[in-house]
């Protein structure tokens, strides 16, 4: 019992992720179709991605989203067939209606028990009244078996001709189905199927066909060993009722007759699945799929293709005599699930062969171990090479450069295995930027730059909201109105551009518009009224701009629900603040404003330089080192800033500001002291960081200090030496921030 | 006294208590806090920080803060000497997280059963280490020893917020630095 549950919540994850990323593309695409509405190929990938949401959801029995996105996928498959095409409205609906899915689908995740909210319902019957404007009510087609692909070989290759042209007098579909054996074992339970099938028609009659059940010694719990007749009375078309089956559809042998389909179809039917004959015609005259006489003429007919017999029309012959002939027939043992089930295997080697070329879903838990691991990996190999180099033997000393190498080669390919590429998130703000130009009846083009630059999937989960908000900012304060910009002689349509890339060490996000700018009078003014600063300071432009992140500030005239709330760029300053990255603004009046974000690439193992401060060893990450440089005691001794090849430098001691009592006692005005300084960069600002001694690459696990340092300053973590000792990782660009 | 405290005294009939010297007094704390005793030995200085706060020590890959007792007490602390050792505590945070801290003893006695009836209550006044840091006295042959309360001795919230006042009055201004 608890294994089901668990196994459940197993699935439910599954679902959660899997629906979340499909509807994250279903919207994707539906983006991408404004652009291209005659784009055959985009419409089937849309079609293609709510169907699977819907077969997905339909195997939890979430019957609220299947029964709105049946319909949802029903108007896109008739845009599929070009019966409709997408105009302005339609996309707004399919929008809205991928909008509803989302929410159900969320709903249905959080709590099953619940009904749905009276809003939810409301929104949804609005939208599904829209949606079956779009849709004619289609009968079904005309009745062609309906079977798996590797069963149309076996049907085809065993070319029954029948020419039984009669209809039978039957109002149900009738879907005969047998599971493969290994059907439990690949994650299907057949009931959820049945259950689904409840919902697309009502189920008169089914029949348990066990006669593949072995005796209970040999039974084996975890294979399926049933088959199914069953008899639906549905309006539903064939396709929907395949569709039921669709995922299992490499797992059993299926068939579907619709209603009244001719006499000849049943006996195909009959003919193709893997019982005896004779037990499947009593199942279906007791099912009531057939009658008696028409089980006879199915049955004399095949007789009659083999015998060549003329049919035997005497309606009185009892079923026993039919079947006695029946049985002494050869046909009956024609070995059809034979030749079926390797074919089907094959298709789904195939099958899978090809899902794990594209990915494989693994638990984030587990790579984080992973990395854990491989930082310990690193640590370990730190100190076999020390200790190496100790012994001072040339063979170990290649051994062990090897092992480093290939250590060092294991962990970027584990860190690589947690970086996502940007574009993703990117992609979620284009629908973003229609609702609310859409909305505010503003032009605006959203542009994506370097949406393949990669970084850690932590960091980007935690980016998305703080970008979100810097966009709606954008989207609501910077840019102007359509008219507004013409008279101030700009293009109607406003660009927002999104941009990322790799810069020493760090990934950089900039946001930039092409709106008002910030106004430095009204920020001012407004900083004044909500006694941020006070009135008689003279602020410089770019402190000015940086006042927006200050606590409480809004500057929109009125509150719209996009922004306003005067919380956002806060709160955005927190969140970068918290990835150990930092977000800077440059602005100018009516021409646009760019925000700036600069972010760590991992927050696991980086590439460190080793210095030495005193009697402490520290770490500095070496993405941010340019160069080190000597300097003696006169030039250094002239202030706080050095001649840097014509560039003026600012530089500090390390031992000053981490108050390092061994190396300030060291240094009493010894002549000819020479200086090491190790110019480090960040956001294009160099500074100089004064050290006594340089000692090199050093391969850094960052290790978090603990919540007992969690307020220290100008330290950013800790990592293991070789030898064991722990050392400080230098927080360069909180330095920096002090020093320029 | 805390309620936590009170809990943990009354239950169980026996508690048992590993006793260690510091500054030749001896004091006891609950086995049940305590994750292993190693030596004193690769101690990094982090910078900026109080002075009771020793350093960090790699603890099979775990960067762990060691706090130097005897200056927590106010008391001077002893040269490190061949007996000094560290005993790694486990604490839990405000969040109820489980945080390893390890703390510097002189000498690592010995493990000691204590019955609930040889145990006092804390005395208000009088002690040479604030009141709080006191779980109880333990009774042995007449003699009393201090029973530590580790979760206000070793409290996350206090060292990081001393942190706070140190690091403002250490870091050079930026007028110092510039």
């Amino acid at each position: 019992m608890n294994d089901e549950t668990d196994y459940l919540a197993e699935g439910r994850q599954v679902f959660a992720e899997e629906s979340r990323e499909l509807l994250q593309q279903a919207e994707y695409i539906l983006l991408k179709l404004e652009d291209e509405p005659d784009n055959d190929e985009l419409i089937n990938d849309l079609f293609r991605t709510i169907h699977t949401i819907k077969g997905s959801a339909g195997l939890f029995s979430f019957d609220d989203v299947v029964a709105f996105t049946h319909v949802a996928e029903s108007v896109m498959d008739q845009l599929r067939d070009k019966e409709i095409f997408l105009d302005d409205d339609l996309m707004c609906l399919l929008l809205d209606s991928h909008d509803q899915i989302s929410q159900l689908v969320a709903h249905a995740l959080d709590n099953t028990e619940e009904p749905i909210g009276d809003s939810l319902r409301e929104k949804g019957e609005e939208v599904l009244k829209n949606l079956h404007q779009y849709l004619d009510v289609k009968t079904p087609h005309s009745s062609v078996v309906m079977i798996a692909e590797s069963e149309l070989k076996v049907l085809t290759e065993s070319e029954v001709a029948l020419e039984l042209t009669e209809s039978v007098i039957n109002d149900y579909w009738h879907i005969s189905i047998r599971f493969n054996r290994n059907v439990l074992a690949n994650g299907m339970d057949p009931l959820s199927f049945f259950r689904y099938l409840d919902t697309v028609g009502n189920i008169t009659h089914m029949t348990t066909l066990t006669t593949d059940l072995p005796s209970l010694d040999d039974i084996n719990p975890e294979e399926s060993y049933l088959g199914f007749e069953i008899s639906l009375d549905s309006p539903a078309s064939k396709e929907t009722i395949a569709e039921v089956f669709e995922f299992l559809m490499e797992d059993c042998l299926l068939q579907i007759l619709a209603p009244r389909s001719k006499l000849s179809d049943y006996a195909q039917l009959i003919y193709a699945l893997p019982e005896e004959n004779r037990a499947i015609g009593e199942t279906l005259v007791a099912s009531s799929a057939l009658t008696e006489d028409e089980l006879l003429k199915v049955l004399e007919c095949q007789n009659a293709d083999i015998n060549k017999h003329t049919i035997v029309t005497d309606e009185n012959i009892t079923l026993d005599k039919i079947t006695n002939i029946l049985m002494d027939d050869a046909i009956i043992d024609k070995n059809i699930t034979g030749a079926s089930t390797p074919d089907t295997a094959l298709d789904k080697q195939k099958q899978v062969k090809e899902v794990e070329q594209q990915s494989v879903r693994v638990n984030a838990e587990k790579l984080g171990d992973l990395i854990n691991l491989v930082g310990e990996l690193v640590i370990s190999s730190a100190h076999t090479e020390l200790k190496a180099k100790q012994t001072e033997q040339a063979e170990l000393l290649e051994t062990v450069e090897n092992l480093t190498r290939l250590v060092e080669e294991i962990r970027d390919a584990t860190l690589s295995l947690r970086m996502v590429q940007i574009g993703d998130t990117f992609n979620r703000f284009k629908r973003v930027v229609r609702d609310v130009s859409k909305e505010m009846g503003k032009k605006i083009d959203l542009k994506i730059v370097g949406g393949d630059t990669e970084l850690d999937k932590t960091v980007v989960e935690k980016i998305s909201d703080p970008l979100m908000h810097l966009i709606r900012n954008s989207l609501d304060h910077g840019i102007e109105k359509p008219d507004i910009r013409t008279a101030n002689g700009k293009s109607e349509t406003a660009i927002v551009k999104l941009e990322a890339y790799h810069d020493s060490g760090s990934i950089v996000i900039e946001i930039t518009d092409d709106g008002a700018g910030l106004n430095p009078e009204i920020l001012t003014a407004k900083a004044i009224e909500n006694g941020i600063i006070s009135a008689n300071q003279q602020l410089t432009l770019p402190e000015i701009h940086r006042l927006i992140f200050a606590p409480g500030f809004s500057t929109a005239k009125e509150i719209t629900n996009i922004s306003g709330r005067g919380v956002g760029m806060d709160v955005v300053n927190k969140n970068i603040d918290a990835l150990r990255g930092q977000i800077s603004v440059n602005s100018e009046l009516g021409v646009g404003t760019s925000f700036t974000i600069r972010l760590p690439l991992t927050l696991a193992i980086i590439d460190g330089f080793q210095v030495q401060v005193g009697k402490s060893s520290y770490v500095i990450p070496l993405d941010l080192v340019e160069e080190c440089i000597a300097l003696d005691e006169q030039q250094a001794k002239k202030g706080e800033y050095i001649n840097l090849r014509g560039e003026v430098m600012p530089y500090i001691h390390l031992s000053e500001i981490f108050n390092d009592e061994d190396s300030l006692n060291s240094t009493p005005d010894k002549k000819g002291r020479r200086y090491n300084i190790v110019v480090v960069v960040y956001a294009g600002q160099k500074a100089g960081l004064v050290v006594d001694e340089l000692l090199g690459e050093h391969q850094t696990v960052i290790k978090p200090l603990g919540k007992v340092f969690q307020n220290l300053k100008g330290i950013s973590g800790a990592t293991i030496l070789g030898s064991g000792e722990v050392a400080m990782i230098i927080d360069v660009p909180g330095l920096i921030r002090r020093l320029v | 006294m805390s309620k936590s405290t009170n809990e943990s005294i009354s239950s169980g009939n026996v508690q048992q208590f590993l006793t260690f010297v510091l500054n030749d007094e001896t004091y006891g704390v609950g086995i049940l806090h305590i994750r292993e005793i190693i030596e004193y030995a690769n101690l990094t200085v982090v910078p900026l920080m109080p002075d009771f706060i020793s350093g960090v020590i790699n603890l099979r890959g775990n960067v762990v803060p060691v706090i130097n007792l005897a200056r927590r007490f106010e008391h001077q602390a002893k040269e490190v000497g061949k007996r000094t050792s560290i005993i790694i505590i486990d604490i839990k945070d405000r969040d109820g997280e489980s945080v390893e801290v390890g703390m510097v003893v002189d000498i690592v006695n010995e493990v000691i059963e204590l019955a609930d009836s040889d145990i006092a209550a804390a005395p208000m006044f009088g002690a040479k280490i604030r009141a709080d840091f006191i779980q109880g006295m333990g009774k042995i042959d007449d003699k009393l020893m201090i029973l530590l309360d580790v979760n206000h001795v070793l409290s996350i919230n206090e060292l990081s917020a001393v942190t706070n006042i140190a690091d403002e009055l250490t870091i050079p201004s930026e007028s110092d630095i510039l």
